[in-house]
């Protein structure tokens, strides 16, 4: 029964046109950055780069260069927009609409209500970080070629990857993201589960991100770093670091999965208490 | 096949529901009355473990509730005010999602259902193409999915136009003839719930002000028509005579219990006054439910 309901919660989650604004909005700006790379003076002064550094930009400058570079404001930008509009809209739509009331009146419990819920989610978040990967990668290709990566690593300037290895990471990397959107998509979750509109569930789990990034950029936080979600968001682009900080990575993550766990059962128990009325 | 024992639900400082213990035999038409706000919606939603009750006990179908929500509501169905539905998916997409959520059920029920409420023709069509009617049969199909042996009626005739209404008050009767089922009906439409109930209970404030059979209301003493020529004078000397309890100062005295009409005949003719007409008039729903709305004291809280 599980997985009939999961089929059905997908059912819902994919057959709405709103959820396909993400997919549309990554396709469109990926679309408007390549030409802007392509024809602009971008990249030229990409190429000087490369070349103030010793290295040949005709080595570099490549479809897996292109695509990290057009999927990095993606990730800060759109990806949590897109993924708590969804994660928001996931129990504070239907309580709205007055579809929960409905499925509720069912012998089916709020915990596996919920549950499957939020496996949908995930799966959207999964297939929306996918998405992202798959269509940067291809468009960058129908323009530049295949060969190494040049990429700038936090805490390493930059590195330098061929084309295979670089491909190899790009995939790790693009796991790690899922968790990333997985858990700005449990935040929204959480507090779409509290009694309010899908919109203020999306804002507020924004707004926590949002406070996260800024008093992680003060001077006088730097020594709690760890206590910020956004800093171990950052954790994917370690992943093209030499050697690869696999402790760090692994931190993060553990972190986010916690994170993600722990906002989860806020949730479940806010909605578990809760009265639903029409 | 419902009980309810010394139900409360209290929001903030607000008494919703006060100390409600009722029972809704199986095999009947129950009515749920009340103003708006009376505490109806809350009382149902805490039959489907949807409210939790502050207080007291609720137990269908042999459960409580609270305890066992999935075991109560196996064979349960309802229907709400205004039926919400996935309204970019069809109306076929709608049940098979819907019906998951009780237990796994083959497309051949499905289709009994759906060929039973009569919208064979557009299951597969979106449901945001569906008239109100359409939404309301949907609304029906997905009640009756999980075979259900209650069906919970909140406001099922509510923006429905007249032809809707009565082919509403049709289906509920055949539901009830043909499938055997017991059915709580929470209404505001008194002319429906007395055509279709047996029995009735009435909320006002959260507290119940009455529960008993449509034949208990019809047989209350009710309205009396008295014409004579000085109508005050005559209910003085009924009062008086301790044999009505109210009159509306123009045309109706209402008798006291155990007195006959004949016996205000008599009373009013040995006094010498003229009476020209004096009949029962047969107590309505309406009659009924309106005097004891403005016979009940406001809230206390």
């Amino acid at each position: 029964m599980f997985f009939a309901q999961l089929q059905n919660e997908l059912w819902k989650l994919f057959g709405k046109k709103r959820t396909y604004i993400g997919f549309g909005a990554f396709v469109l700006a990926q679309l408007a950055m390549l030409l802007a790379f392509k024809f602009t003076r971008w990249q030229g002064d990409f190429e000087r780069l490369l070349a103030g550094n010793g290295y040949l930009a005709e080595e570099f400058i490549s479809a897996l260069t292109v695509a990290v570079i057009m999927v990095l404001p993606q990730i800060v930008l759109l990806m949590p927009l897109y993924v708590t509009l969804v994660g928001g809209d996931l129990v504070a739509k239907e309580t709205e609409d007055g579809t929960l009331r409905m499925i509720l009146a069912r012998p089916i419990s709020r915990h596996r209500l919920l549950l499957v819920k939020w496996v949908a989610g995930m799966i959207f978040a999964a297939v929306l970080v996918a998405v992202l990967g798959i269509t940067a990668l291809g468009m960058a290709r129908i323009f530049f070629p295949w060969k190494g990566l040049f990429v700038f690593v936090p805490g390493q300037a930059f590195n330098l990857l061929n084309a295979q290895e670089g491909l190899l990471r790009f995939l790790i990397a693009h796991i790690f993201l899922i968790l990333n959107a997985g858990t700005m998509l449990s935040i929204a979750f959480m507090f779409s589960c509290f009694n309010m509109k899908p919109a203020a569930a999306t804002i507020l789990a924004l707004s926590y991100m949002f406070v996260n990034l800024v008093m992680e950029g003060i001077p006088f936080f730097d020594r709690y770093q760890n206590w910020f979600l956004t800093h171990h968001f950052r954790a994917w682009l370690m992943v093209f670091s030499d050697p690869v900080p696999v402790w760090r990575i692994a931190q993060s993550e553990c972190l986010l999965l916690a994170a993600t766990a722990t906002v989860f059962v806020i949730g479940a128990t806010a909605f578990q208490v809760r009265d639903i009325k029409s | 096949m419902i009980t309810l024992t010394h139900l409360q639900k209290q929001f903030g400082h607000r008494l919703a529901v006060k100390d409600l213990t009722l029972s809704v035999p199986a095999g009947e038409i129950f009515g749920l009355l009340g103003h708006n706000g009376a505490g109806k919606s809350t009382t149902i939603g805490m039959m489907l473990g949807q409210v939790w009750p502050t207080a007291g006990h609720v137990r269908v179908c042999g459960h409580d509730v609270t305890t066992q929500r999935a075991r109560a509501l196996r064979q349960v169905g309802a229907i709400f005010e205004a039926p919400a539905f996935y309204d970019y998916l069809s109306g076929w997409r709608n049940l098979e999602i819907l019906s998951h959520y009780t237990a796994s059920t083959p497309k051949s029920r499905i289709q009994e259902v759906v060929d039973w409420v009569g919208l064979t023709g557009r299951v597969h069509s979106p449901v945001r193409t569906y008239s109100h009617g359409m939404r309301a049969r949907l609304a029906l199909a997905q009640a009756l999915l999980p075979q259900p042996a209650l069906l919970i009626l909140d406001e099922p005739g509510s923006g429905l136009d007249p032809e809707g209404i009565a082919e509403m008050r049709q289906t509920i009767l055949r539901l009830h003839r043909e499938l055997g089922l017991t059915i709580l009906l929470s209404s505001h439409l008194l002319t429906e719930v007395e055509q279709l109930c047996s029995h009735i209970a009435v909320l006002q404030h959260g507290e119940k002000v009455f529960d008993g059979t449509i034949a208990d209301v019809r047989a209350t003493r009710g309205r009396v028509a008295l014409r004579t020529r000085n109508f005050p004078a005559a209910v003085a000397l009924l009062r008086e005579k301790n044999l009505i309890s109210d009159s509306d100062g123009k045309e109706y005295i209402h008798l006291k219990a155990d007195v006959p009409v004949d016996a205000i005949a008599r009373a009013l003719v040995q006094a010498g006054h003229e009476v020209s007409g004096l009949w029962a008039r047969e107590q309505t729903l309406e009659d009924f439910y309106l005097q004891l709305v403005q016979a009940a004291p406001p809230p206390a809280n």
